[in-house]
């Protein structure tokens, strides 16, 4: 028996691999397994190669291993791509009515089942095809249908209860054929003790949920991938939610349309990747200057320029600690999985309207898309307004919005109070927000904005340390590595990890403590130069070494654990 | 006789003597006392320029925007908080140039903003480069031998594209352009007032001479869209008053989310994501 196993389905673009991954990831998930899903495709609607990946557990499962277990192949091409990534004992499942097996030798276990054709004999359309693979692996891991049937009735019955009863149909023919024909093949996963409850959702679904429980009213952005599927999933629920969701005619648009509304006193943020986020840059500036409270999601993906759409890359971090010109303070969270994301959006929007400046929610492709297997998020959240003005002047009268505080915080007034009056200004300027070109002032107004840098030291924990507190070797990590090197945790012995989920304000004295007492340090990060690792030299004077990755792809569990094993 | 000058700050403005922006700047805040609006239901958005400089000048709320940008906050503040008059002050190479995009799109949406563009046909405050709307064959700072492009037509854009009140006054006609003015910051959706205005220092073709012999009133309101543009094309004189006006709902009137109140006021104080974490399980 075993308590691990890593599933992958491969074909073209357009044949439901996606929606037939998410259904099998949520069969298992409700099922009290852990899972974790992951998906690669190209920039193309149909067509070109796709897959979709789902490592599933007894324990809790954080990241994919490159090593599958079960391969199903939609076509040829899939058998021959991922040879790499088979081990004798793999299962390969394809339809032999589909395609013929690639000539020469081949690894692993050929299951041939005649999909399409059960498909047909169950009365499905060839669609569903994808469901008769779905249950013939659900057979093969001794897993009953009845919560892949409950999932199925959900995701179909939208669309009228005759498909869902091909679909089930079709399932069930799928059991049995695998029943009948290779049930010596099993391969039997050991049923989870508890029944944890948990949700299967995106890191950007997390992003999205995180900003409601913050209170956002107002989310404006343009399509980009990775970040789109926020827009997506807000949209969707705008109604519900009563927020206000617009597509805006540029990234430009969307960051100048939502300093207009987060200035007239709504929770407000947008989303892109580094291509808008170049477009946005003047925005971000302005949004530091005249101390505008607002939330910016940059899902990463290779750049530069267009790069790769649809793949993932760690190499903005460098781009958001230094976007916009001049100087002004910022915070950048890094989450390193669902669960920090949902939270530390949530807690973007508290700090964005304490301190009154641009936070910066930093993911990438492999955290916005990857489904994560999660305990239920709370439900309930009552969030709270900051740095409201309760007194204001008189009527008619400026107020000084801007006002030389002894910590650099000064209360907000909007639009449509009594005597709340002031300009919001991307100039530089006085406590009123008048333009001003006086050097006193404008040092004055500079030193009001930077001081804000040092209470956010205090307010933010930015680090969280996995294994002993003292090891022989010892990693250093951002954003969604986290997952990996935990999984790779499970395998090296007397390693110890660090991971920041937030790189600015940097938690300077943890970074340094850690890093002092390990034998041996190194930076793991998905970009070609080591960013963090300069950012730990500019912020430390500590050198380390790091173990980079940028082709797009995630780190693998396995690569970790070869690079860290003599 | 109520003053208008509780929508003025302290500041004077900064303007060259008998710069067209004093007659816009009058017009403006006559029509806020005509209006009676009250200063703290107002957000006037500014671009940058010399027509950005109002946004000193104003005892109301302001936001002062980057460059071309004055548009997209301007819908956003509209958005967040539809129960305030949005007013943004803009100049030709700002709303014609630098955002000409937010200015074709936000039209189209109807969002319910004035746009009042200071329209110079060039650049002043950098001192006197050619603007999308510099005749051809100008000689400025940044075109020695003649700007070569054709001049951008922005009422005829904004009749194309779905603007729901498009007005020319000049910039020195006061009494007509506060009543513009008036009628476009009452009229519920986009309104655009391309104001003609003389830059007496920095462009010596177009001077206050060169408008007073081309600028005249038009009579009567055009039947339909297609007169109206017959009349934006013309360049031997040029009309001033309303080119166009219909009725359409704004963007906060179709949007589902603003039917009942503003933004600004939702309640988050229970916030419950019950029922969508219910739907990820």
């Amino acid at each position: 028996m075993k308590n691990s196993i890593n599933i992958k389905i491969g074909g073209h673009a357009g044949e439901g691999i996606k929606v037939s991954g998410l259904i099998l990831t949520r069969s298992l998930t409700r099922l009290g397994y852990s899972t974790f899903s992951y998906s690669e495709y190209p920039s193309l609607i149909r067509g070109g190669h796709n897959t979709y990946q789902i490592q599933v557990g007894l324990h809790k499962v954080q990241a994919c291993l490159r090593k599958l277990d079960i391969l199903i192949a939609l076509n040829q091409e899939t058998i021959k791509l991922h040879q790499d990534e088979l081990k004798k004992t793999s299962l390969v499942i394809y339809d032999p009515g589909e395609f013929k097996l690639p000539l020469g030798e081949l690894k692993g276990k050929y299951l041939a089942i005649p999909l399409l054709k059960i498909t047909n004999k169950a009365g499905g359309k060839p669609i569903m095809a994808n469901m008769a693979s779905l249950a013939s692996v659900l057979t093969l891991l001794g897993i009953e249908l009845n919560t892949f049937k409950d999932i199925i009735r959900k995701e179909f019955s939208k669309k009228g209860e005759d498909l869902v009863k091909a679909n089930i149909e079709v399932g069930e023919a799928g059991k049995n054929y695998v029943l009948k024909n290779y049930f010596q093949e099993k391969l039997v996963l050991e049923k989870p003790k508890t029944n944890l409850k948990r949700m299967v959702l995106t890191g950007n679904e997390a992003i999205a949920l995180g900003a409601l429980a913050g209170g956002l009213q107002f989310y404006s952005a343009y399509p980009m991938t990775p970040a789109t599927s926020i827009l997506h999933y807000l949209a969707s629920i705008e109604n519900q939610t009563n927020i206000v969701v617009k597509q805006t005619e540029d990234e430009i648009s969307a960051i100048n349309m939502a300093l207009g509304a987060s200035f007239a006193g709504v929770l407000s943020m947008t989303a892109t990747s580094g291509g808008g986020l170049c477009l946005m840059a003047e925005g971000i500036s302005m949004a530091g200057v005249a101390e505008i409270p607002l939330v910016i999601v940059n899902s990463m993906r290779p750049g530069p320029a267009l790069g790769m759409p649809t793949w993932t890359s760690q190499g903005d971090l460098q781009f958001v600690l230094h976007i916009g010109h001049d100087e002004f303070p910022r915070i950048i969270f890094t989450p390193g999985d669902a669960k920090e994301a949902f939270e530390l959006t949530k807690l973007s929007f508290e700090l964005a309207e304490k301190y009154q400046l641009p936070v910066f929610i930093l993911v990438d492709k492999y955290l916005s898309e990857s489904d994560f297997s999660t305990q239920l998020f709370k439900k309930d959240h009552p969030a709270k307004r900051f740095s409201m003005a309760d007194n204001l002047g008189p009527k008619d009268e400026f107020y000084k919005r801007y006002k030389l505080t002894e910590n650099g915080v000064s209360k907000r007034s909007i639009p449509g109070q009594k005597g709340g009056i002031h300009c919001c200004n991307s100039y530089e300027h006085d406590e009123n927000g008048l333009g001003t070109e006086e050097g006193e002032m404008r040092i004055k107004m500079m030193d009001k904005r930077m001081k804000k840098m040092k209470l956010l030291e205090k307010e933010i924990k930015g680090v969280s340390l996995f294994g002993p507190k003292k090891a022989k070797l010892s990693l250093i990590s951002w954003g969604s590595n986290k997952g990996v090197i935990l999984e790779a945790l499970k395998e090296l012995k007397n390693v110890n990890f660090l991971h920041l989920s937030c790189v600015w304000p940097f938690p300077k004295k943890e970074v340094e403590e850690f890093i002092k007492t390990s034998e041996k340090c190194y930076s793991i990060e998905g970009n070609a130069t080591g960013q963090l690792t300069s950012l730990i030299k500019q912020e430390t004077g500590l050198t380390l070494q790091s173990v980079l990755k940028y082709d797009g792809r995630p780190f693998w569990v396995e690569e970790i654990i070869k690079k860290f094993t003599n | 006789m109520e003053n208008s000058n509780k929508y003025l700050s302290h500041i004077k403005p900064t303007w060259c003597p008998g710069c067209g922006n004093f007659g816009i700047f009058t017009s403006l805040k006559n029509a806020f006392k005509k209006l009676d609006l009250d200063p703290s239901e107002l957000a006037v958005v500014t671009d940058v320029g010399c027509s950005g400089n109002t946004a000193d000048f104003l005892k109301t709320y302001v936001f002062h925007a980057l460059h071309g940008r004055a548009l997209p906050p301007a819908a956003g503040i509209k958005l967040a908080n539809h129960k305030l008059k949005v007013v943004a002050i803009i100049g030709d190479g700002g709303c014609y140039g630098e955002g000409l995009g937010h200015y074709i799109n936000l039209m189209r949406g109807n969002h319910d903003i004035t746009v009042l563009v200071h329209d110079n046909s060039l650049y002043s405050l950098t001192t006197g480069q050619t603007s999308p709307t510099t005749p051809k064959g100008i000689k400025t700072k940044s075109s020695p031998n003649g700007v070569i492009e054709e001049p951008l037509n922005p009422l005829a854009l904004a009749l194309a594209n779905s603007a729901s009140f498009c007005a020319r006054t000049y910039a020195l006609d006061i009494k007509d352009q506060t009543n513009t003015i008036i009628k476009a910051i009452s009229h519920s959706g986009f309104s655009l007032i391309d104001i003609l205005q003389p830059c007496i220092t920095f462009n010596k073709t177009q001077t206050i001479k060169w408008y007073q012999e081309r600028v005249y009133k038009l009579k009567n309101r055009f039947k339909n869209k297609e007169e109206a543009f017959k009349e934006t094309l013309r360049t031997d004189k040029l009309g001033t008053g309303i080119f166009w006006q219909e009725k359409r709902p704004a963007y906060h009137q179709e949007c589902q989310t603003l039917k009942n109140e503003a933004l600004v006021a939702k309640n988050i104080k229970n916030i419950n994501l019950g029922e969508l974490i219910d739907k990820l399980v």
